[in-house]
């Protein structure tokens, strides 16, 4: 139980690694490679961008990620983006590799680290719906949920606390 | 149930008879300033930022110079980019400390500053040039005539800002998930046909200080150098917009201040203040939370907004250098003045070398960044002429802020469908082309503005630093002696 609990956590995160992966399907066409090929190519991303997303989920319901912090989720992505680029080059190769690996893991990286603030950006939109889904049968999501309900608190706190407007001040020039 | 305990959470407002006096109009009132978010929490109103910013000199201009002069010309990008970042941080100053716009603060200073941008405004962005784009990569695609797309989206528009109940939340709602897929989608695109060789090309590029070829200083091509220097991130007036987003979005002393409502919903609104508030810069408490509210400002502009800017840029030019190597004719296409054309070009290239997926991805890619843009630049000129009439007009306190945005909003929807119809028929670049020089104008000015309102109208303790005037006087000097340097010296504004 407490497997799965933690596996749907996962969705969001493996759905935008799995939806981008398959967008490079289409881009490995690009390089004349054959439809096979190509469509072995986009399986191998994404699939390899939607088991790190979904991993991501799954360590955000651990408590090793905080919500919303960028960071460590850009390290995280900055070590899996090039792992899943090396996969889909090792399972169904368009010559990326040409470069040499090193060259290749570098350039990945870098690329990891953009792609990482888009990850960030979906998955927060994504993920408060998701939880409140799960919430009730789902005592990790409950939690999770605990984390984003607090932060949306303290900032409707800090507009509760609204002065009246239109006040007009009686005592002017009292800072200056 | 028993109301009179206050929740702890939300302790009732305390009355303060302080004021803090900047310049000659209303005094703000010293309020508590909001506590900072608990993390630095990555979905900002910078969102808007790159929207607005991510357009045409990130997916065209740019890539179009690096194919032309090389990619040590993009020294001029980093320049451009970094230096928005730092405007970025400095409007965010006045507007986080008081709740107002920066426009408020420019009619603190000196009024006609800020009349000034508001006949800017007026100029620039009632021309419907910046759909043009978006719309005539969807006709490459779709084959739906460009007019058709432009007119349905700005209807749409129009009614979707007109039936919101809170405009701000539906935009940063939507703009997030565009945003969000725009930049997947790129890094994607980047890590697909780019190689570390591209990529080390463009980075040394932009540390060429000083690299200027002897074409680029002709008559020919330093305006366009210069427009696209302007467009190097939010262009015109994008940054003096962003102070309304953060305003709306809550962020330090906007939390004072009620949202702006879709006219359907206008009667919910509360009454907008006409002056902003200031928090007690002489607590320690208060400056502690203002410092949180610098470091999740600062996260925004370093991260989300250079990232994000240097990302697409990048990848675009990876793009365009990958569709050169596949088709040499790209670059002689590039070389017109038609952006049509070149973008047509660039996408018939990478489609040619053995797919139409990714010619298809490319111009899906600019359509996107043409809705973004908008999507955003619409809601942003209402609001901030809005603004501007709300505050600074006599008798505009009679309405409510939602019906003169809404005014505003339909206002230029009608004129954009009558230029679309019956306006100039040379095509969508026409329109763009006087943008630019009132665009970069008012950049300077804004620049100017910056120093003024940061430096006069901000009490002591959160005034900006030395080093940070430096960069915006640096800014001042940098739009506008290009744009006058290129007047003179050739006779041509900005192209």
């Amino acid at each position: 139980m407490i497997e799965r609990h933690s596996l749907e956590l996962a969705l969001p995160g493996a759905s935008i690694g799995a939806v981008a992966g398959a967008m490079a399907g289409g881009l490995t066409l690009f390089a004349g490679v054959p439809a096979g090929l190509a469509a072995l190519s986009a399986l191998a991303f994404a699939m390899t961008l939607g088991l790190f997303g979904g991993l991501y989920g799954v360590l955000l319901g651990h408590g090793l990620f905080r919500p919303g912090t960028f960071g460590p989720c850009g390290l995280y992505w900055m070590a899996a983006f090039p792992l899943s680029r090396l996969a889909q080059e090792t399972l169904a190769g368009t010559g990326g590799l040409a470069d040499g690996v090193p060259g290749f893991l570098v350039y990945q990286a870098m690329v990891g680290l953009g792609f990482a603030i888009g990850f960030v950006w979906l998955h927060e939109r994504l993920m408060p719906h998701w939880l409140i889904r799960l919430a009730p049968a789902n005592p990790q999501a409950e939690a999770l949920l605990g984390l984003y309900l607090q932060h949306a608190q303290a900032l409707r706190s800090s507009r509760a606390s609204r002065s009246p407007r239109n006040s007009r001040s009686s005592r002017k020039g009292a800072r200056r | 149930m028993d109301t009179s305990k206050p929740p702890a959470t939300s302790a009732p407002p305390v009355e303060d008879d302080r004021v803090w006096k900047a310049g000659r109009l209303e005094p703000m009132p010293i309020r508590k300033l909001p506590d900072a978010p608990p993390s630095v929490h990555i979905l900002g109103p910078t969102v808007f930022l790159v929207a607005l910013g991510v357009g045409m000199g990130e997916s065209y201009m740019w890539p179009r110079l690096v194919l032309l002069f090389g990619p040590e010309i993009r020294w001029l990008f980093l320049i451009g980019v970094t230096l928005q970042a730092v405007v970025m941080l400095e409007m965010a100053r006045y507007a986080m400390a008081t709740g107002e716009s920066i426009f408020s603060g420019a009619a603190r200073v000196f009024k006609p500053l800020m009349w000034f941008f508001f006949i800017v405004a007026m100029a620039v962005y009632i021309w419907p040039g910046h759909l043009s784009a978006g719309a005539a990569a969807l006709e490459e695609i779709s084959g739906i005539p460009w007019m058709i797309t432009a007119i349905a989206g700005l209807v749409l528009v129009g009614v979707i800002f007109s039936f919101a109940k809170v405009i701000y939340n539906l935009l940063e709602n939507v703009l997030s998930l565009l945003i969000g897929a725009l930049v997947i989608g790129t890094a994607v695109v980047a890590a697909m046909v780019g190689s570390w060789s591209d990529v080390v090309t463009t980075i040394t590029g932009m540390f060429s200080i000083g690299y200027l070829p002897a074409e680029a200083m002709t008559a020919a091509w330093f305006p366009v150098i210069v427009g696209a220097c302007a467009f190097a991130g939010p262009s015109g007036m994008q940054q003096m917009w962003y102070t309304l987003h953060l305003r709306a979005s809550g962020a330090g002393m906007g939390a004072h201040i009620p949202k702006v409502h879709g006219l359907r919903h206008a009667g919910e609104e509360e009454a907008m203040p006409s002056r902003g508030f200031m928090f007690d810069t002489e607590d320690p408490a208060e400056m502690a939370k203002w410092k949180g509210w610098r470091r999740w400002v600062t996260f925004d502009a370093l991260l989300l907004f250079w990232g994000i800017t240097m990302l697409v840029t990048i990848s675009f030019t990876v793009i365009a250098q990958a569709a050169v190597r596949q088709n040499p004719d790209v670059r002689t296409a590039i070389q017109g003045d038609d952006r049509e054309v070149a973008l047509s070009a660039m996408a018939d290239a990478v489609s040619s070398a053995g797919s139409s997926v990714l010619g298809v991805i490319f111009l899906g890619f600019i359509a996107l960044i043409g809705l973004n843009a908008t999507l955003g630049l619409f809601d942003s000129f209402s609001r901030g002429q809005a603004d501007m009439t709300y505050n600074f007009v006599p008798g505009a306190k009679k309405l409510r802020m939602s019906h003169l945005y809404a005014g505003f909003l339909w206002g230029v929807i009608i004129f954009g469908i009558l230029i679309l119809l019956f306006g100039p028929a040379d095509g969508p670049s026409g329109i763009l082309d006087t943008l630019a020089f009132l665009s970069t104008f008012a950049m300077g000015a804004y620049c100017v503005t910056l120093l003024l309102v940061n430096n006069r109208m901000l009490p002591k303790p959160i005034r900006p630093r030395w080093w940070s005037n430096l960069i915006i006087g640096f800014g001042a000097v940098f739009y506008l002696g290009m744009l006058f340097y290129s007047l003179f010296a050739f006779g041509v504004v900005v192209g």
